[in-house]
């Protein structure tokens, strides 16, 4: 167990609840696709996990540490070891795709060497043989601004390489992208969680992406857990239990605007 | 309906009342502006040809401007780099802190530079240097606050990444801020450069040096066809710099 939610409830300004008693443990090595239609809460139940907003009731644990009663500080520790890839591009626009990999080590750097924008040589190494990993090598010194969106994410999964992040949450990371790139970014992401044995928590909203590339699929569904099952192709009587709450709740704007 | 039909006519009403009182305040008068348009003829006609004979000492009011208006600038964003950073809301938590700060920058923004530099002739004498001190203080103000609001709406995405992995605020805001910020500063920065060129023309007029001065001067002496020769000035230069501006705001993209 590397990661476990207990009970998680969120709800904004008295309104209809997000997040509604979410329950789920996520084991070391996983790679678990989190599906749900826009406004079933997938984005807060991640920007809950990573402490991003505070959940209205219930606990997180990582690594058997309870994360909602920490001090300032030891978030930023516990948050060391994880990364975050966002649904828009999380680069630094202006600098270089080595760079932007470089951020990764910022942990690891005196604030006066960031300044100076000093990063040892073995740095430079290790950024270099991520970028290798995500296939990007050659797009080193491109701006990231310059790299298409599904280059950019893999820019993104290299910076969590080189900071080891041991726990990778992706907030619908593939969103905007093109099929063929959406597989590229969701192939890297696979093949950290294999050779590294990183786990990773992706919400996504295609079926067939989840069916592919994840260990295990949770199912979120008006705020609730609908499906959790190791991850093949789901029975349309499983994905009726994800998406038929869509068709009812499809002119209900409200719990669309909270979510996404 | 009917509820919104009479809001809609009450809020209609209101506006116009309210143009109505102004017009009379502002003692708006369409009868003496036809009247006073034979005396502007006649002014027009005695302006041509424009007096050349003192070019030398406008083109050296008119440097006096610019240099007013760029240090006046430079040393302007000197000062709201820091202030901005004290008035984004996302750049710390501190509300007193905020609160003080913006109240700071909207007092200097919402003092024009003309009274600025109209108090600061008195306090450090007649000359381009009160001018210069007037538009440093009201452009700080502006510009900070622009800076901020930029802070404030740029992209969030790439700081709140290296947020929720543990970095901190000063490395994010060196590393991830600054480096996006640069280009849309100077190109801040740029913008309050054109106007502060155009607004210092006025200085003079206060005493607080440039080529306002000598604005005044033909204006006082009804020498229209002097007066002519200053705009022609003006005119130029506020069109290289307008041009050379907008150079440089290309090379920044």
């Amino acid at each position: 167990m590397i990661l476990r939610a207990e009970q998680i409830r969120k709800s904004y300004h008295n309104e209809k609840s997000v997040l509604s008693n979410v329950n789920l443990t996520i084991e070391q090595g996983q790679f678990v696709a989190l599906l749900g239609p826009s406004g079933s809460g997938k984005t807060t139940l991640l920007r809950c996990l990573t402490l991003l907003e505070k959940p209205s009731a219930g606990r997180i644990y990582f690594n058997e540490t309870e994360l909602l009663n920490l001090s300032a500080k030891q978030t930023v520790e516990v948050r060391r070891k994880w990364a975050y890839i966002g649904q828009r591009t999380s680069l630094i626009r202006r600098k270089s795709a080595l760079n932007n990999v470089l951020a990764g080590r910022l942990n690891e750097m005196p604030l006066w060497k960031v300044i100076l924008g000093n990063f040892p040589d073995a740095d430079k190494e290790k950024a270099l043989q991520a970028l290798e990993r995500v296939g990007l090598k050659d797009m080193a010194h491109q701006r990231a601004d310059r790299l298409s969106g599904g280059q950019q994410q893999r820019v993104a999964i290299a910076r969590a390489i080189v900071q080891e992040a041991v726990v990778i949450y992706a907030d619908e990371p593939v969103a905007s992208l093109d099929p063929e790139s959406a597989k590229r970014v969701l192939a890297d992401l696979r093949m950290l969680c294999e050779e590294t044995g990183t786990t990773i928590l992706c919400s996504l909203h295609q079926v067939d992406l989840a069916e592919t590339y994840a260990t295990r699929i949770v199912g979120l569904s008006d705020g609730k857990i609908a499906l959790d099952i190791p991850a093949r192709l789901l029975t349309e009587e499983e994905k009726d239990r994800i998406y038929t709450r869509e068709e009812q709740t499809n002119g209900d704007s409200r719990t669309k605007t909270t979510t996404s | 309906m009917n509820k919104k039909f009479v809001k809609r006519w009450a809020i209609g009403i209101g506006v116009v009342l309210a143009y109505a009182i102004m017009w009379n305040v502002a003692q708006v008068d369409l009868i003496r502006l036809w009247q006073g348009i034979p005396r502007m003829l006649n002014w027009l006609s005695r302006s041509w040809p424009p007096d050349i004979t003192e070019v030398s000492t406008f083109l050296l009011r008119a440097l006096e401007t610019i240099s007013i208006a760029t240090l006046g600038t430079t040393v302007a964003a000197i000062c709201a780099l820091p202030l901005a950073f004290l008035a984004a809301r996302n750049i710390h938590s501190n509300r007193l802190v905020y609160q003080i700060t913006r109240s700071i920058l909207n007092i200097l923004r919402g003092t024009d530079s003309f009274v600025f530099a109209l108090i600061l002739v008195a306090a450090v004498g007649l000359g381009p240097f009160a001018g210069m001190l007037g538009v440093a203080i009201h452009t700080t103000g502006s510009m900070a606050k622009m800076f901020a609001e930029w802070m404030e709406n740029s992209d969030q995405t790439s700081l709140e990444a290296l947020h929720a992995s543990g970095v901190s605020k000063s490395k994010t805001i060196v590393y991830a801020l600054l480096p996006n910020a640069w280009p849309n500063f100077t190109s801040i920065a740029l913008y309050f450069w054109e106007f502060n060129v155009r607004a210092s023309t006025v200085l003079g007029i206060v005493g607080a040096g440039g080529i306002g001065m000598e604005l005044k001067n033909s204006m006082d002496l009804l020498n229209f066809s002097r007066l002519f020769m200053i705009l022609l000035i003006i005119w130029g230069m506020v069109t290289i710099i307008d041009q050379l501006s907008a150079s440089l705001q290309r090379r920044l993209q």
